[in-house]
């Protein structure tokens, strides 16, 4: 009699799936739940992620680069990243460089933050449906 | 590409913006029904504009 597949085997190709889908969607916004046909929350992430960017980039917000001088300006280079594709977007739009001085510059910059710490959760809710967790 | 125009919104219509896109997205990512999504979108949208506005009435006395 042929031994029964370790569970480790048969969930290795789902989980490497689950993982790139997650990727996909960090990438791109909505991408992740496109992929497994998720069309309601692909759409509703692609256009709140990329409203909060465009809001928070024509506010003036901070768009933090990896030269940040300080840890707050690390931790916004990541939470900015986590946008994906839109950071590119994002320093693509604010060419006048950001004005924090009044205070919608500085909400602009929470906006920023906002998107991409949005943009990470959905990019792991996509992994967890990937991998059956969640509906 | 060229600078967009500068987005001039007060306190009230950034922390509208933010509570309304994010509680769309929680909605849309943490139920399946349309009918409890919406539930849901409305529910956390009145708790973030009851804490915001109740965080910036606590803050009042303290602003000048």
């Amino acid at each position: 009699m042929t031994p029964a597949p370790l569970a480790r085997e048969v969930a290795s190709p789902r989980e490497s799936r689950a993982v790139a889908f997650g990727i996909a969607g960090w990438l791109l916004p909505g991408l992740g739940h496109a992929l497994q046909m998720m069309w309601g929350r692909a759409l509703v992430v692609f256009l709140a992620v990329g409203l909060l960017v465009f809001a928070g980039a024509s506010m003036k917000g901070n768009v933090f680069t990896r030269q940040g001088s300080d840890a707050f300006d690390k931790l916004g280079y990541i939470a900015d990243l986590g946008t994906g594709s839109f950071y590119l977007f994002a320093r693509a739009i604010e060419t006048n460089g950001a004005d924090v001085s009044h205070a919608d510059g500085d909400y602009g910059t929470r906006l920023l933050a906002t998107a991409g710490v949005l943009n990470l959760l959905a990019a792991l809710h996509a992994y967890e449906a990937a991998r059956g967790h969640k509906s | 590409m060229n600078g967009v125009p500068r987005l001039d919104l007060t306190h009230f219509q950034a922390f509208l913006l933010f509570a309304v896109v994010i509680s769309v997205a929680f909605g849309f990512l943490g139920r399946r029904r349309p009918k409890d999504r919406v539930k849901y979108i409305l529910w956390s949208l009145f708790l973030f504009l009851l804490v915001g506005i109740g965080v910036g009435w606590a803050m009042f006395p303290f602003s000048r």
